[in-house]
């Protein structure tokens, strides 16, 4: 009884959590109307979608008194992928009607015909079935122009890659984002690991005046939110940069190309801030580990002769690999996933933007492309999730040793 | 016999004069030397899109591998550099004691042995010192001063007289963290121990955990996206406006389920007061992973004695967890309670994304970035404004830091170091 009640709720739990990557992936992989026009739960049933068609192409029609087609065939000479297929329902056409209210006049009304039934469309006589082939009747030998037609179409399940090939080769930005985030997270990943490293080696093992106060104010550290810093640090960086533009104007002859300005806000300012932001994490949890390596093999490295240096390279680092795995899976994750650092400190020109905010951007700017966004924010996502499941056990040993750090 | 501390200090001096020139030049050098990559990447680019024929512009191609070239050697160089800070100190260090005391071996190693530990924490200290402490305490002086540096309170008066501008829009931000600060952390928590148990009773408990664990990963961003999909939508009416004649469609699964139409437009974490809630089970969401994983080893922790007496006592499931488990486990809940707390006072990303910026639902890290940005009410004071309120939020997380550092020095005695 308690046991099938288990069942249950663990597998409701799980669906609440599942249904949203749900929704990411099939939205992703939808086409533009599907994703705009219909719930993604629909894209797994037939749906009733609406579409645009030409009724032939121009300039190529003979003067025929039929003409004949097929609506689906029609759609799919147009758009790229997603073969549309599935039952025609009914096309929305503009017609006037006598107007109830102004007698003698008519007015413009929208209308939606079902299969089968004839409608008026340049003059001539248009009838669709169902499975799409229609006809276009006139009185004498016509070639009319090409008329664009509303239908709706319960239309099959279709998904493919085409939001993907869009964002990822014809749209600059998601490419430019995925490389600038690799820019900004590879560096701010490692350097704090080697620094931290050295650092929690000597916290651990080296004799200093002031070691463990030292100590105790860096892991304080961990908890002071990162935005009382943003403001100082960001005035610092633009008195270096005016520095440098200084030293630039004095050492090049950048005036004549009016590129003396050395921008205040880059990639490197990103790296140090990240750094810096990681490091108490970084030092509390590799000082704990190491702590607890086994003393005696300092003790007679010692005897035998070696430096620190050696110690440290020869022993530590090696001995070290699950708890510097976990730290620098913890500094991938956040770095890569961070806006409010990069939005204050990371470089704004357009084509540098991280990640994160390239996709902030984009839920203003994809609206009303659905598909697109969430194929990018699909794409955002496969990195850090594809480190996160193959590392996943130096991850939890990491939460476990130190769950402090809030970012 | 000299003394040796003033060879330390020198020594010690000299090492930190090169460093401080030495990192920087070598660093602008090295980037001005390779250079020339960029272009060769983009050679390679070109070459590669002749190849194959790439669809996108030939200049886009250019830019594109010029930017991985640049990514590589940046990331060579500044790896690179923080090897060389190490390597070139040590050297410097153990030449510098050598050439001070040539005579005695037992002096030299006195000399390195005492500047070697500053070397190891000296960049450590010198970045938290340069980017977290001194910004915080310019920070705190920048809250209680004029834009022209004149002393004043002024910028707290602003949030907290109750005649002044910002009085309205802190009070709310305030409201709504207190909301935030109870209901997401007792949430993870809640769904985390329901999670743990459950997981450890069924047989595919793995795979759920995994489920509920992903998320942990996702930027916030992303799970703004993600939950877009949800609680958003509205449907945009296909190709024209249809007054009613067709079905009138609703793409957020939630907003559908709650018989929303689709000229209903406004997304459910807008709605006034009641969209904080659509708000935090984002982060709810997100975060609940992190409680379940420490629940789970904390229960996998619970003595296996107390358990069995338990059960010969003939203890139901529910009796249990709490009474003989949640109360052995009870100082992991308070930890990962401050964790949360921490994270949650700092939220910025979720609202921020989703645009959720009016007053109802301002936090005082999104009040922080509307102070900057929009706000024209607190006149030149905008960046000693944005102070004042970062303060506050510091003021709200010192508790935490409280139980944290006793925690942490607790930790250490057990250790035994």
């Amino acid at each position: 009884m308690t046991k099938t009640l288990s069942h249950i709720v663990l597998a409701l739990i799980v669906f609440i959590w599942v249904v949203p990557f749900v929704a990411l992936v099939s939205t992703s992989m939808r086409s533009e109307v599907a994703a705009k026009t219909s719930g993604f739960w629909t894209s797994f049933t037939p749906t009733e979608l609406g579409h645009r068609f030409a009724t032939h192409e121009r300039g190529v029609m003979e003067p025929a008194v039929i003409m004949r087609g097929n609506i689906l065939e029609r759609i799919n000479s147009e758009a790229s992928g997603y073969a549309v297929s599935g039952d025609v329902k009914s096309i929305l056409i503009k017609t006037r009607i006598a107007d109830p209210e102004n007698p003698g006049k008519t007015k413009l009304v929208r209308k939606l015909v079902p299969a089968g039934e004839v409608m008026d469309v340049r003059g001539g006589a248009f009838v669709f079935e169902t499975n799409g082939d229609f006809t276009w009747t006139f009185d004498q030998a016509t070639a009319p122009k090409p008329k664009n037609l509303d239908v709706f179409i319960n239309q099959d399940p279709a998904f493919g890659a085409d939001a993907y090939i869009e964002v990822l080769f014809d749209n600059k930005n998601v490419p430019n984002a995925l490389i600038s985030s690799f820019i900004v997270t590879i560096p701010a990943t490692i350097i704090p690991i080697t620094i931290a490293a050295f650092a929690a080696y000597a916290f651990a093992w080296m004799q200093f005046p002031g070691r463990d106060w030292l100590f105790v104010i860096v892991v304080s550290l961990m908890v002071v939110p990162t935005q009382l810093a943003f403001l100082p640090i960001l005035q610092g960086f633009s008195g270096i940069a005016s520095w440098a533009t200084a030293l630039n104007q004095w050492l090049t002859d950048c005036e004549l190309t009016d590129s003396c300005q050395v921008a205040s806000k880059s990639f490197a300012s990103l790296w140090i801030t990240h750094t810096a932001f990681g490091l108490p994490l970084a030092i509390y949890l590799l000082r704990n580990y190491i702590v607890g390596l086994p003393k005696e093999l300092l003790q007679s490295a010692r005897i035998d002769g070696a430096s620190h240096l050696q110690i440290f390279t020869r022993i530590i680092v090696p001995l070290s690999v699950p708890a510097l795995a976990s730290f620098s899976i913890f500094q991938f994750l956040w770095v890569w996933n961070d806006l409010i650092v990069a939005l204050y400190i990371g470089p704004n020109n357009s084509s540098d933007l991280v990640f994160p905010i390239r996709l902030q951007k984009q839920l203003g700017t994809f609206k009303d492309q659905l598909h697109l966004l969430n194929a990018s924010a699909v794409i955002s996502m496969i990195v850090p999730v594809v480190v996160f499941l193959s590392m996943q056990r130096y991850f939890i040993r990491g939460l476990l040793a130190g769950s402090v750090k809030g970012g | 016999m000299r003394a040796l501390s003033p060879i330390i200090a020198s020594n010690g001096f000299a090492i930190f004069l090169t460093i401080v020139f030495l990192l920087p030049i070598t660093a602008i050098f090295a980037f001005v030397v390779t250079t020339p990559l960029d272009d060769a990447m983009a050679n390679l680019g070109l070459w590669m899109h002749a190849q194959w024929q790439w669809s996108f512009p030939e200049f886009d191609t250019q830019e594109r591998f010029a930017k991985m070239g640049f990514a590589l050697r940046s990331v060579v160089i500044a790896v690179g550099i923080s090897f060389f800070y190490f390597g070139i100190t040590n050297w410097l260090n153990a030449s510098l004691a050598r050439v001070r005391c040539k005579n005695s071996l037992g002096r030299q190693s006195n000399i390195v042995e005492a500047i070697q530990p500053w070397i190891f924490v000296g960049p450590t200290l010198v970045l938290l010192l340069l980017f977290l402490l001194v910004p915080a305490l310019s920070t705190l002086s920048l809250s209680f001063q004029e834009y022209d540096g004149t002393p004043s309170v002024r910028n707290y008066a602003f949030l907290w007289d109750p005649d002044s501008l910002g009085y309205l829009q802190f009070r709310l931000a305030m409201r709504n963290s207190l909301m935030w600060l109870i209901l997401v952390p007792s949430t993870c928590i809640i769904f985390g121990l329901l999670i743990a148990v459950l997981a450890d009773s069924v047989s595919w408990g793995v795979v759920a955990k995994t489920f509920i664990f992903v998320p942990l990963a996702i930027s916030f961003v992303g799970a703004a996206v993600i939950w877009r999909n949800i609680f958003a939508g509205g449907g945009i009416e296909p190709l024209e406006t249809l007054n009613g004649m067709t079905p009138s469609y609703q793409i957020g699964l939630l907003k559908s389920l709650l018989g929303h139409t689709a000229e209903y437009n406004e997304p459910l974490y807008s709605l006034k007061f009641w969209g904080n809630f659509f708000l935090m089970w984002i982060l709810v969401w997100v975060q609940t992973g992190f409680a379940m994983v420490i629940f789970s080893a904390a229960l996998r922790g619970v003595p296996e004695d107390t358990i069995e007496a338990a059960k010969i006592d003939g203890a139901n499931p529910f009796q249990m967890f709490f009474r003989v488990k949640l109360p052995q486990i009870y100082s992991t809940v308070l930890v990962v309670w401050t964790t949360l707390v921490v994270l949650v006072l700092k939220v910025f990303d979720i609202p921020y994304a989703l645009s959720a910026n009016d007053d109802d639902k301002l936090l005082l890290a999104t009040m922080m970035e509307n102070a900057r940005n929009n706000w024209s009410i607190g006149g030149d004071n905008v960046d000693n404004l944005y102070a004042s309120i970062a303060v506050m939020l510091m003021l709200t997380v010192v508790p935490n830091m409280v139980f944290n550092g006793w925690r942490i020095r607790r930790e250490q005695k057990e250790l035994g170091n």
